[in-house]
């Protein structure tokens, strides 16, 4: 493209005030060698016009300097021809001037510091836009629109249901040899509307029948997933009769060492038996999006011996009680324990919830509905209703014939032809020993992905999503933010295996869950990246020639878009890309890149900031802010008119994983003394939003410094930071902390090389 | 222990007041609240599960159950709506009931339904007195001038003892003695059970003056000066009634008394002593006033009730009302007979004076088994708890 630039410079919002609009103007026109106009309000009617008026006479290429790109999105944007970039002058330059105590004289050159700051975030925009091409979005040739359902419970019935009422094509597998899942097996379901006191009638069949009537659907029962390949748009999806065992099984991970060893020999090839993950498999069917909606087992309760499951006759799981009361009368006198813990601990049931203690209120019921003098009694460490559940709970304690109270229970023994049940610790006061028929014992929900791959995917990095155990093998990837996104993109879960849920709760989150497979769909058809960066039109490109196959990309990759060949040339899956930048960041030859963010780009941005010499009061910090919290956790310190040191160039990234090493030895290559990360939390509550970036930028980082030291620098010249999106309090102070550590280091000695 | 809820006595509860007992989620915001609750034996949060446990035998022999001055507190605080107060008076209607002797008659004084047949027992036995004794007669103004109600049951030539007195004593001291034997058979009833239940050894037992002068006559007087009554701060408006009340009966029982002593004893010897007093008798002062703080008192407690209800802070229970209703009936007609002698109307005067008889041998005949029971068991309950915090108080092994 035949670039035309021109730069527009907003004095509004105190920016006028603040900074020589003159001068910035000739950095504009003189070193960038850009046009530039300049007006007090250009997000306004007449401002916008004037820029309008200029790309209707040919300028394609147009750099805003004022406020921060975060906000007036609408206003600065001229169409898809169009490339803008904005220079965040207000929030990050003006109003986050770091102006001197009520008590002290503010500095000589203030006003010069600030213009300078202005000017060098200008010649970054300028470069930027220099250096940003047009993307073209990448698109499949053949893409199917079927989405597939796996799991025919209450999730997916209604996920299958939701879909094809939008009118989609769907495929709905079932191992059992019939549809309902767990639900087949409820007597009553929990209550859905308000008063929220009266028990439902399962509606499983009733969804059925919805179902298996619908023409847009087509049911596979005793059929299971063998594999799934490719990414969203087209999955290959091999299937298999439920239980038997194929070659088109999904292969176990091999990792890039194992498989050295398997090649010299000296290990044995646990897919010996499988054909190869990257093999297509030609009786495959094809399918835009999976929704996975395996569901869960109950958790086996025979360990707690003192319970005596399995070794006395009337004590029972709820799913079995619920099986007995579903086919007649319970017994008149029931103890529903829900923890196991006795003395030592008042844990649940391993996986117990909120569901579990619904359903022990539920059941307490039964007994007290089919016996004229029944009683229920409710041992419990906790009892979990949230929102209008708890009205359901108030209900239940209102029931004359249900007991309830916090205990230990200690012991279940038999006592003749009856169960006795001792429990210390009550609300009673005092230890307790009742007389009754049965026992229940409260097994928890375990998602189907905490013991199997379920999933089973052909991909590179392995057949099973990752990392489940930061969510306890539930089927989850980041649990406060993006709910039914999983760590592979097209694939959205829902139901038990995601999180233990109600009948009620389950048809919400199968109905998301579909929406999002639908949502997958279309972006994959229009050549855009789904979530988070949502319709980023971008890619990462690899320049192929000169990879060296290190495998760094494809193991790093947090979403294992990339698969790879026999020798470990990367093979991009486009689809299941989310535009982290994650590969380009771990990338030592520098050889993947994005039309409009790559390692020349933000180098050279690095290169264009001005860093004087021999001049201890502009000294040069490099920040690099993760775009997704940090960045808006900046601008807010701005608004809120919290300094920031004159001394510092922030630059935003899409995440702290696609930083590249290279830009921080430019940086300080360039003369700059020091150069910061600042990004998301890792580890267990990590709120990173491509998963892993911030925790492999920290390591890159640690690494980066050791080479430092060896060259004669201080490690401590470079850092990462944590931060969250509220800690915009914070921010400013961490920032201004890292300068002074690096005024008292003094310059970097290779300034001026 | 081994627990086995009594479904019944949970429903009792809740038909009786505690409707919303099952509310209660234990926060023990009650015993908080309560200004009664001590911290070695707080009380209403316990007796709330006990309660929704349907644990009958150990509430019925609780003392913090007949401690609670029913000032409803807890009720206003309660978080839940679990009102404990109501929950603490049904256990005591229902403990009363079930310590009550003879049962029938126990049983019968629970409900309004059986109000024709509680009323019906004392109008027929004094109209069959009436019939009997042969004074069955309206006597002219100028006999009623004179004698006032002195000749209700005739009268016979016997200068010793009065053939009215003689029918009055009979009456009234059958009913009280009925009463009076029921009551001690539920009272020591339930201070065994109370001592088993605190796990209190009777190694050591205190003397009856022990007994009387460290347990039994500070409860008296703490009751007289209603000191527990007066630390509900919320029933002020109580004390105003219940205070003024009480005192009203003890006037009326000295007034009593001394007209026993004075007709039965002193007026074997001297039979001058007959008669009706004169207004400025200083007893017959005393009982003019009792009466009317009687009036006054029973007014307020009606008052009072009435808005706890209304504002939802208490059921309206027959238990609490019946007796509110029979003191005010006792009042009323009462003074009502006084006031008929006055204008020497002998003929509504002689029908208001049965009614009179009638309320009065109610409230005796039925105390046990009423909210009047409380005179017996809260008394009682006090002084168990000062037994129970004394040395004498100890378990077993520690004596």
């Amino acid at each position: 493209m035949d670039k035309k630039y021109c730069a527009y410079l907003c004095s509004g919002c105190g920016i006028g005030d603040a900074l020589d609009m003159d001068a910035l103007a000739e950095v504009v026109t003189g070193e960038m060698s850009m046009d530039c106009k300049t007006a007090d309000c250009f997000c306004g009617t007449d401002g916008r016009a004037l820029i309008e008026a200029d790309v209707g006479e040919g300028v394609n290429t147009v750099v805003v300097g004022a406020c921060s790109p975060r906000v007036m999105k609408n206003e600065f944007d001229f169409g898809d021809g169009t490339i803008t970039l904005r220079a965040n002058l207000r929030e990050q330059v003006v109003w986050a001037e770091d102006k001197p105590a009520e008590d002290e004289e503010p500095h000589a050159e203030a006003a010069e510091f600030l213009n300078e700051t202005a000017a060098d975030y200008m010649r970054m925009a300028c470069t930027q836009a220099q250096k940003t091409e047009l993307p073209e979005p990448h698109k499949l040739e053949n893409l199917s629109r079927k989405i597939l359902v796996m799991g025919g419970g209450i999730a997916g019935l209604t996920a299958a249901r939701e879909a094809a009422a939008a009118g989609y094509e769907v495929t709905l597998i079932e191992k059992d040899d019939k549809l309902g899942g767990k639900a087949n097996d409820w007597r009553q379901s929990f209550p859905t509307k308000s008063p929220w006191t009266d028990l439902e009638d399962n509606p499983v069949a009733a969804m059925i029948s919805e179902v298996e009537g619908d023409s847009n659907i087509t049911i596979k029962t005793s059929t299971e997933v063998a594999r799934i390949a490719g990414g969203p748009g087209a999955f290959r999806v091999t299937m298999k009769a439920a239980g038997t065992e194929t070659e088109w099984d999904a292969p176990a991970k091999v990792t890039g060492e194992e498989r050295e060893l398997i090649e010299k020999g000296e290990m044995e090839n646990p897919n010996a038996s499988l054909v190869d993950y990257m093999e297509a498999d030609p009786n495959a069917e094809i399918h835009g999006a999976v929704v996975m909606a395996t569901g869960w087992v109950p958790a086996d309760v025979s360990e707690y011996e003192h319970l005596g499951y399995g070794a006395i006759k009337n004590v029972v799981t709820n799913v079995e009680f619920e099986k007995l009361a579903k086919e007649g009368k319970v017994p008149a006198n029931v103890a529903f324990v829900q923890s196991p813990g006795g003395k030592d601990h008042d844990m649940d049931f391993p996986y117990c919830n909120s569901v579990t203690s619904m359903v022990a209120l539920k059941q307490a019921q039964y007994v007290c509905e089919d016996n004229d003098e029944g009683k229920a009694y409710l041992l419990y460490q906790h009892m979990r209703t949230p929102g209008s559940q708890e009205l359901y709970y108030k209900a239940a304690q209102q029931n004359d014939g249900i007991f309830m109270t916090k205990a230990a229970v200690t012991k279940v023994e038999e006592n003749g032809d009856k169960l006795k049940v001792t429990a210390e610790n009550t609300l009673l006061g005092e230890d307790l020993d009742l007389d009754v028929d049965m026992v229940v014992l409260a097994a928890g929900m375990v998602p189907t992905t905490k013991e199997e791959d379920t999933i089973n995917l052909a991909y590179r990095q392995g057949p099973a999503f990752i990392d489940l155990d930061l969510f306890d093998g539930y089927a989850d990837s980041h649990f406060i933010c993006f709910p039914y996104e999983t760590r592979r993109t097209g694939v959205y879960t829902c139901g038990g295996v995601r999180k233990a849920e109600t009948i009620d709760e389950a048809i919400d989150d199968a109905t998301g869950a579909a929406l999002k497979a639908i949502q997958c769909l279309e972006s994959t058809d229009r050549g855009v990246s789904v979530h988070p960066r949502s319709g980023d039109k971008t890619w990462p490109d690899f320049f192929m020639q000169r990879c060296t196959q290190c495998k760094r990309c494809t193991e790093e990759c947090p979403f294992g878009a990339l698969d790879d060949d026999e020798k470990g040339t990367p093979l991009p899956n486009n689809t299941r890309c989310r535009r982290c930048g994650t590969c380009m960041g771990s990338c030592p030859e520098r050889i993947i890149g994005f039309t409009d963010y790559n390692i020349d780009l933000i180098g050279s941005m690095i290169k264009s900031v001005e860093v004087p010499e021999d001049d201890d009061d502009r000294l040069r910090v490099v920040v690099f802010v993760c775009e997704n919290d940090a960045y808006p956790a900046l601008d807010m310190a701005g608004m809120r008119g919290n300094g920031v040191n004159h001394m510092v160039r922030f630059i935003p990234v899409r995440c702290l994983g696609s930083v590249n090493m290279a830009w921080i030895r430019d940086a300080l290559s360039a003369g700059m003394d020091g150069a910061m990360l600042l990004g998301c939390t890792y580890g267990d509550d990590y709120q990173c939003h491509f998963v892993k970036g911030s925790e492999i930028a920290n390591k890159r980082m640690e690494n980066i410094g050791e080479t430092l030291s060896t060259l004669g620098l201080e490690s401590e010249r470079c850092a990462t930071q944590q931060v969250a999106i509220t800690d915009y309090d914070k921010i400013p102070q961490i920032v201004n902390d890292f300068v002074e550590e690096i005024v008292e280091m003094g310059p970097n000695p290779f300034k001026g090389f | 222990m081994n627990v086995q809820p009594d479904l019944d006595f949970i429903k009792h509860l809740k038909g009786a007041g505690g409707d919303a007992l099952k509310k209660c989620y234990q926060c023990a915001t009650c015993s908080v609240r309560c200004p009664l609750s001590s911290d070695d034996n707080p009380f209403p949060r316990k007796e709330m599960i006990w309660s929704s446990w349907g644990m009958k035998d150990k509430l019925v022999a609780d003392p913090d159950v007949y401690l609670c001055h029913n000032c409803g507190d807890c009720t206003t605080y309660c978080p839940r709506g679990a009102k404990p107060s109501e929950v603490l008076g049904a256990i005591r209607s229902y403990a009363y009931t079930m310590y009550g002797w003879p049962a029938g008659l126990a049983k019968l004084a629970t409900s309004a339904k059986n109000l024709p047949v509680l009323i019906g027992i004392p109008v027929v036995v004094i109209f069959v007195m009436w019939l009997i004794s042969g004074g069955m007669h309206i006597p002219s103004r100028e006999e009623f001038g004179t004698y006032g109600y002195q000749h209700f049951f005739g009268h016979w030539e016997f200068k010793w003892y009065a053939k009215n007195i003689f029918f009055i004593v009979l009456i009234m001291a059958s009913s009280l003695a009925i009463a009076g034997f029921s009551l001690y058979k539920g009272v020591t009833k339930m201070w065994k059970t109370m001592s088993d239940n605190a796990d209190i050894g009777s190694a050591y037992r205190p003397s009856v003056i022990q007994f009387v002068s460290q347990f039994l006559w500070p409860s008296l007087v703490e009751i007289v000066k209603h000191n527990r009554f007066k630390e509900c701060t919320t029933n002020t408006d109580r004390v105003r009634g219940h205070l003024p009340l009480m005192l009203a009966f003890i006037g009326l029982a000295i007034v009593t008394t001394y007209s026993l002593v004075k007709n039965d004893i002193v007026g074997l010897f001297w039979p001058a002593a007959h008669g009706p007093m004169y207004f400025f008798d200083p007893f017959k002062i005393l009982a003019n006033v009792s009466a009317i703080a009687l009036l006054f008192g029973i007014y307020v407690l009606w008052v009072s009730r009435t808005k706890t209800e209304a504002a939802g802070e208490s059921s309206r229970t027959f238990y609490d009302w019946f007796l509110i209703w029979q003191i005010a009936a006792v009042g009323v007609t009462g003074l009502g007979s006084e006031l008929l002698r006055w204008l020497s109307l002998p003929a509504v005067g002689y029908i208001v004076y049965f009614c009179h008889l009638v309320a009065v041998m109610m409230l005796f005949l039925y105390l046990p088994y009423t909210k009047f029971a409380h005179i017996a068991y809260r008394t009682v309950a006090m002084a168990f708890e000062k037994y129970r915090d004394s040395s004498f108080g100890k378990p077993a092994v520690e004596q």
